[in-house]
Formats: structure tokens, sequence, C-alpha cells
């Protein structure tokens, strides 16, 4: 079987899904561990951004988006498909949201479905749980969602922050030096230039 | 008579030493009252090392010396693994939209907090308006003012989820606008045509 009919038998994911698992702690074992990993899930379908620890959010990350894909993929005819999307989304009713909203929104969506972003760690030290454990804290969202985007408009940088105005103003000031400079080098030049024989006796004299 | 309290205060250190050890109390700490003779005293046992191994137990001690490289590396950690001393973060940014620092790579403390907190009032909107019921359109988040900028009919299949109050400045609508205005339908007018 060569490598364009493996492409077929499943979807293609647009994200890098790590070959290893994570190591999430569990007393629950390995059941218990999917089953908090299908509660992620079911969070992130349902609000659409959710703050979860890093290692646990990029697991849950990689399912999530494979159930999108296959739901767009298959559509809610398909057994298997409809099989995954119940053993892992654990709110019913948002088996519906999949199959009616995010499969037309992800349809002809350029790019992955899911998006992931490192939280500052100090925004809530006045957590004591989260300060106790001093794990990496990850922002997990869907694309395509209705609140405030994360990552701030770069797109117009402000000029008027300290930093900037120095800048600015250091650059001004380098330019003008340069051109200063340049000017008498030729300034200097036309003197060697007009009056080569003065200069040597110059420095002969010298 | 002077010679004879010296020798007498001889006598009484000797006995504090034997009742207290080799290092007594400091001087005028705590003193001695002696009622009795000094024929009273008992003579003090031999020291063997079989009163103590016989009926007690020793617990496990340190069998060999740590090195001084060893105690130095538990101390500050070692610059191959891990040091436990302070050190200066070098992933330190100046943030472009407020100005304040962040780590690279993580989002801005500053800008990320306002965020945060618009986006837990929105989902706390959400889901008093979603409740229970099937969730079978995308959600529309509107601002004070924002629904009467089109007719009823735009609205319609849309759930529409309305804050009480004026949208924030840095919450640009745009994701609802269209990028390209479409043309004014203007025409041009000769100056003797006015009036
Ligand atoms: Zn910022």
């Amino acid at each position: 079987m060569n490598a364009a009919e493996v492409t077929k038998l499943m979807s293609e994911l647009k994200v890098a899904v790590k070959p290893r698992h994570r190591r999430l702690k569990n007393p629950g074992g390995s059941e218990g561990r999917l089953i908090n990993l299908s509660k992620t899930v079911t969070a992130l379908l349902k609000y659409e951004r959710i703050e979860v620890h890093y290692s646990r959010g990029d697991e849950a990350r990689g399912y999530a988006e494979r159930l999108i894909s296959d739901a767009i993929r298959y559509g809610d005819q398909h057994k298997p498909t409809m099989e995954m999307a119940d053993f892992w989304l654990r709110d019913k009713s948002v088996i519906h949201k999949l199959f009616k909203v995010l499969c037309p929104r992800f349809e002809n969506y350029k790019g992955s479905a899911t998006r992931m972003f490192m939280a500052p760690r100090s925004y809530n030290l006045d957590n004591k749980d989260v300060l106790k454990k001093y794990k990496l804290l990850s922002v997990l969202e869907l694309n395509g969602n209705p609140y405030p985007p994360v990552l701030p408009d770069r797109s117009q940088k402000n000029r008027r922050l300290i930093h900037n105005v120095l800048l600015n103003e250091a650059r001004k000031e380098f330019y003008l030096q340069k051109q200063k400079s340049e000017s008498d080098k030729d300034v200097n030049e036309e003197i060697v230039t007009k009056h080569p024989v003065e200069n040597i006796n110059e420095t002969e004299t010298k | 008579m002077n010679r004879f309290l010296c020798e007498i205060s001889a006598v009484l250190r000797n006995f504090e030493s034997i009742l207290f050890g080799r290092y007594p109390f400091p001087p005028g700490s705590l003193g001695l009252i002696v009622h009795s003779p000094s024929e009273t005293t008992t003579t003090p046992q031999p020291f063997s090392i079989k009163d103590f191994i016989g009926d007690g137990f020793l617990w496990a001690v340190p069998k060999h010396r740590r090195s001084i490289e060893v105690r130095m590396k538990r101390k500050y950690g070692s610059p191959q693994y891990k040091m436990k001393t302070l050190y200066e973060n070098k992933k330190l940014q100046i943030c472009d939209t407020c100005g304040n620092y962040y780590e690279s790579g993580i989002l801005c403390g500053f800008c990320y907090d306002k965020v945060r907190k618009e986006t837990t009032l929105i989902k706390e909107k959400i889901m008093k308006k979603l409740h229970l019921k099937p969730i079978d359109s995308d959600v529309v988040v509107l601002y004070e003012g924002e629904k009467g900028e089109h007719a009823d009919e735009f609205w319609e299949g849309k759930r529409i989820v309305e804050m009480e109050k004026p949208r924030p400045q840095w919450f640009s609508k745009n994701l609802l606008q269209k990028t390209t205005q479409p043309n004014a339908t203007t025409k041009e007018v000769k100056p003797e045509e006015l009036g």
C-alpha cells in the first residue's frame, strides 16, 4: 500500500499531533484518564474557549481535531463516527452542535479548527491550587468563536510608547550624523582634488 | 581562711562536674546547696560500651563521607541540569499594545487579563440563555445599541446574546462587518444645475 492510499484511510489533521501520550496522573488509571480527556473535549466544543493545564489540553486538542474532521468527512449517518462522538462528548447536546454548527463552520476553513496559547502564570496567583502546582496553563479555543481575540491587534504598533519614541529619536539622530559626516567627507575630498600640491607640502613641512 | 575557701570551692566544682558532665553551668547561674557532708557522694560507674549495646539499638548512620562536589550540587544545583540559585530571565519582552513586560512565547498578562474577564462574562450570558436547549446555530454577541444597526430580518435564525454595556474599545467589531464597503451611489452634479 503506498502513501497516497494511506492518506485516504483517515482524515488529515492540520495540527501536528505528538505520537506519544502525555503523562497525565489519574487515580482511575488509563480509563479515568480517558474520562478526564473526554471531559476536556466536551468542554472545548461546548464553551469554545477553556483554560487547562498544558499537557492535558495538548492531548485533548488532537482528539477534538480528529472528531471534527471525521464529522466533516463522514457526516452524521456514519455509524463509527457517531459512536466516537458519543464516547468523546459526554454532554449529548454537544453532539448536535458538532454536526449542525461546527461542521459547516470548518468545512471550508483554512487552517486548523483549534488554537492553543500559553497562558501567563502570574495572573491568578491568588488561586492557591494553581500556585501549589505551578504547572503551565494554556488557553485552548475553537476558531471562529464569539469571544474577543486572545492575541491583541498588532497591525498598528503603538508609536507613543516611550521605547518607540526614544528609538525613533535615536534613529533620527543617527541618520543626521551620518549625513553630516558624509557631507564633510565630500568637502574634504574636494579640497584634496583642488589643491593636491599644497597638501603634500604641508605634510612634508610637518 | 582564704586558702580554706578556695579548697572548698574546688571540691564543689569537682562535685558539679560529676553530676553535670565536664562543662558545668556558667558561674552564678545555678547555685548548688550542699546539706550533707561529702561522704554521701556516690562513686561514678566506670564507662563501658556494654551499657547501651546490650538492650538499646542504633539508628542507621552515614557510612561514607559525602564529597564536597556532591554537597555543592545538592545545595546549589548544577548548570548542566537545573540551577537552584536565582538567575536572570532572558526571555522578557515588551508588549506592543500595553507596554508591560511578558515572557516570550507566553501571552501578555495585562492584555490577557482583560480578555479573560470579558470572556467569562460572555460565557455566563451564553450559558444562561442556552440553558439545556440543543445548540443548533452560531452565537452572535451584541453590545449596547448594536441590534438597531440592522433590520429584524437580518437577525433571523441567529442566536443573539446581548450584553448590557457598551462595546469595549479593544474588542473590534469587524468580524461582523464586511471588509469592503459598497461604493457610494452618488452622481456628479454640475454647478449650473445646483439651486
Ligand atoms: Zn500587553
